[in-house]
C-alpha cells in the first residue's frame, strides 16, 4: 500500500468526478434552454429543465433515417463478426499451427496497428467502382471487416477455456465437426458471443472516420451527425448536446447493464495471448 | 487415426475471415501503394498517369509533412507523459481492493467507452474561453481564462487533456491486469525483510508491471498516429495547421485538399513509421504473462 487509505480515497473520488463530469455536463446542457446554457457561472442544478433541444433535434428532416442507419449499420456488421470471427476463432483457438496462420494473424494486428485514413483512401476509391460508395451493405461489410479482429481475439480466450475432453467426446458419439461447432461449442461459448457482440458494436456505434469517408446522404451515421453541428457558423450548444446525448445513452447503459462483459474486450488485441 | 485427423477444426474455418480482412487490408494496401504512383486529383477528370517517385519526392519535400510528424511526436510524448503515471496510480488504488473498488473501477473506465466524436463535442463547449465550464473553474481559482483552442501550445494541451481523459482507462486496466498476476507472496517476503512501501514499488511491482509499460507504450504510439475523432471535432488541426497530426494531415491532403495520390503516398510513409513501433509491440507482448 503506496498511500493512505484517506489518500486513495480521496483519488478515487476525484478520479471519478473528473471521468463523470463531462457526460453530466452533456446532458444536463441537452435539458436546459438558451439563456441556462449560457448563463454565467454556469448552473449546474438551479435550472428548469425543457425538452426543447431534443424535439428541435428529432424534427432534423434526416433525424430517424439517420439513427436507424447506425442501428442498422451497428447490428449487421456486429452479426457478420460474430460468424464470421466464431469460426476463425475456434479454429485459431483449437489448431495452434496450420497454413496461413502467421499472416491471418499479420493482418488482424495490421488492422490494429495502421491508421484506418491509410486503408480508407484507397477503399473509397475502390468502392467508387464497385458502388459500394454510401450504401449501408458497403458501410456494414466495412464495418465488419475492421472490427472481425476484436472479434477473433475476444472470442479466441473463451474458447480455448472450454476444455477439449467435452469434444473428444461428442467425437466419440459420432458427431460431425460442424454438428459439434453449433449444438456444443457455441452454447457453450453463449457468454462469450455476447460480450463479443457488445464489445463490437460499441466499437461500430462509436465509428466515425470510415462513415465520414464512405457515407453520403443515405447512410450517414449518428457520430457524422453529431459532427456537422460543429460545421455550422452558428454553434448551438443545446441542440448539439441533445445530439451527442442521443449518441451516449444507449453505451451508458449498456455499461451499467453489463459492466463485467465489457473489461475483457477493451483490452482485446493488446497482449498475445 | 486418419478420420479423428478430419473432424478437427480445420484451417478452412478462416476462410471468411481472410476475405474481409482481403477486402479491408491486404487488397487497399497494395491498391494505395498502386495509386501512390500515379498522379490522381479527384477534382480532374484527366485519365491518371505514372508519375514514378514523384509524389514521395513532392510529400518528403513538403514542409507540412515535417511539421505535422513533429506535432504528432509531440502529442504522444506530452500523452505518454501523462497517461502512463496517472494509469498507474490508478491501478495501484484500484489493486489495494477498498471497499467500492468495483463500482469505482466502473465508473473509470467509463470514458473509454463513449463516443469519441460527442466527447469531443462536449469538450469543445466545455473549453470555449467565454462560455465554457473549465475558464469559470480556472477564473474562480484565481487563474487567468485561456484561449483554449485559439493558439498552438493551448490547443496541443487540450487534444492531450481530451485523448487522456478517454485513454487513461485502457492504462489503468493493463496495469491492472499486470499488477493481478503479481504473486502477493513476494510482497510478504519483502516486507517481512522489512522493505518500506517505496522500496516494494521500486523494487518488486515498477520491474515486473516494465513489459507491460512497454506494450502499453508501443500501443499508444501507434494510436497517437491514428488520433482522429476528437481532434477533427475540437481544432480540426487548427488554428491553421497548428494542431495538424501526419493521420488528419493525410485525410486533409486527400479529402480536402483532393491530392488523392499524394495522400498514398502519405499513407505508405506512416506504413513504414509504424512498422518498427509495430515490431517491438509484438517483442514486448511477449514477454507479457
Amino acid at each position: 500500500m503506496i498511500l493512505k487509505r484517506s489518500a486513495s480515497y480521496s483519488l478515487l473520488f476525484l478520479a471519478s468526478f473528473l471521468s463523470l463530469f463531462p457526460l453530466f455536463w452533456t446532458i444536463s446542457t441537452s435539458i436546459k434552454d438558451r439563456v441556462d446554457t449560457y448563463s454565467l457561472p454556469p448552473k449546474f442544478f438551479s435550472f428548469t429543465p425543457t425538452l426543447k433541444n431534443y424535439t428541435s433535434l428529432f424534427s432534423l428532416e434526416k433525424f430517424w433515417q439517420i439513427y436507424s442507419n447506425s442501428i442498422i449499420i451497428t447490428l449487421g456488421s456486429t452479426l457478420i463478426c460474430l460468424v464470421v470471427g466464431s469460426l476463425a476463432a475456434y479454429a485459431l483457438a483449437r489448431k495452434p499451427k496450420f497454413r496461413g496462420r502467421t499472416p491471418l494473424e499479420g493482418l488482424m494486428i495490421a488492422i490494429r496497428a495502421l491508421p484506418a485514413i491509410v486503408l480508407l483512401l484507397p477503399i473509397y476509391k475502390l468502392s467508387s467502382y464497385l458502388g459500394l460508395y454510401d450504401s449501408k451493405i458497403g458501410l456494414i461489410l466495412i464495418f465488419a471487416g475492421f472490427n472481425i479482429p476484436f472479434a477473433i481475439w475476444l472470442l479466441m480466450s473463451f474458447f480455448e477455456q472450454i476444455p477439449v475432453e467435452i469434444e473428444e467426446s461428442a467425437r466419440v458419439d459420432g458427431a460431425s465437426t460442424f454438428k459439434m461447432f453449433t449444438r456444443i461449442i457455441l452454447p457453450l461459448a453463449a457468454p462469450g458471443l455476447v460480450a463479443t457482440g457488445i464489445f463490437v458494436s460499441l466499437l461500430s456505434w462509436n465509428e466515425f472516420l470510415i462513415p465520414v469517408i464512405m457515407a453520403g446522404e443515405n447512410s450517414k451515421t449518428l457520430p457524422v451527425l453529431v459532427a456537422s453541428f460543429i460545421s455550422n457558423r452558428t454553434l448551438d450548444w443545446g441542440p448539439m448536446a441533445a445530439a451527442a446525448t442521443v449518441a451516449l445513452i444507449p453505451i451508458v447503459l449498456l455499461t451499467v447493464v453489463i459492466q463485467r462483459w465489457l473489461v475483457a474486450g477493451l483490452s482485446s488485441g493488446a497482449v498475445k495471448e | 487415426m486418419l478420420r479423428r485427423k478430419n473432424l478437427r477444426p480445420v484451417a478452412q474455418l478462416t476462410i471468411p475471415t481472410w476475405i474481409f480482412l482481403a477486402l479491408v487490408v491486404l487488397i487497399p494496401f497494395f491498391y494505395g501503394v498502386y495509386l501512390s504512383f500515379l498522379d490522381i486529383n479527384l477534382a480532374s477528370f484527366l485519365p491518371p498517369s505514372f508519375v514514378g517517385f514523384d509524389n514521395y519526392k513532392a510529400v518528403l519535400a513538403a514542409s507540412e509533412t515535417w511539421s505535422t510528424l513533429r506535432i504528432t511526436l509531440i502529442i504522444t510524448f506530452i500523452g505518454l507523459l501523462t497517461q502512463i503515471p496517472i494509469g498507474i496510480l490508478l491501478a495501484l488504488v484500484l489493486h489495494e481492493n477498498l471497499r467500492g473498488t468495483k463500482v469505482f473501477r466502473s465508473i473509470l473506465i467509463t470514458p473509454m467507452l463513449l463516443t469519441p466524436v460527442a466527447v469531443g463535442l462536449t469538450y469543445r463547449f466545455m473549453f470555449d474561453t467565454d462560455l465554457g465550464v473549465i475558464n469559470w473553474a480556472l477564473e474562480s481559482l484565481g487563474i487567468e481564462r485561456v484561449n483554449w483552442l485559439g493558439s498552438q501550445t493551448s490547443a496541443l494541451f487540450a487534444i492531450t487533456i481530451v485523448d487522456s481523459w478517454q485513454s487513461i482507462p485502457f492504462v489503468m486496466l493493463l496495469v491492472l491486469a499486470a499488477l493481478t498476476a503479481i504473486s502477493p507472496s513476494l510482497y510478504e517476503a519483502a516486507r517481512v525483510d522489512g522493505a518500506s512501501a517505496n522500496q516494494i514499488f521500486r523494487r518488486i511491482t515498477l520491474p515486473l508491471i516494465t513489459p507491460t509499460l512497454l506494450v502499453i507504450t508501443m500501443i499508444k504510439i501507434m494510436d497517437f498516429l491514428k488520433l482522429f475523432d476528437t481532434l477533427f471535432i475540437l481544432t480540426r488541426g487548427g488554428p491553421g495547421n497548428a494542431t495538424t497530426t501526419l493521420g488528419l494531415w493525410t485525410y486533409k491532403t486527400g479529402f480536402v485538399f483532393l491530392e488523392f495520390s499524394r495522400a498514398a503516398a502519405l499513407g505508405v510513409i506512416i506504413t513504414i513509421i509504424t512498422l518498427p513501433v509495430y515490431f517491438l509491440w509484438r517483442r514486448a507482448s511477449r514477454g507479457v504473462r
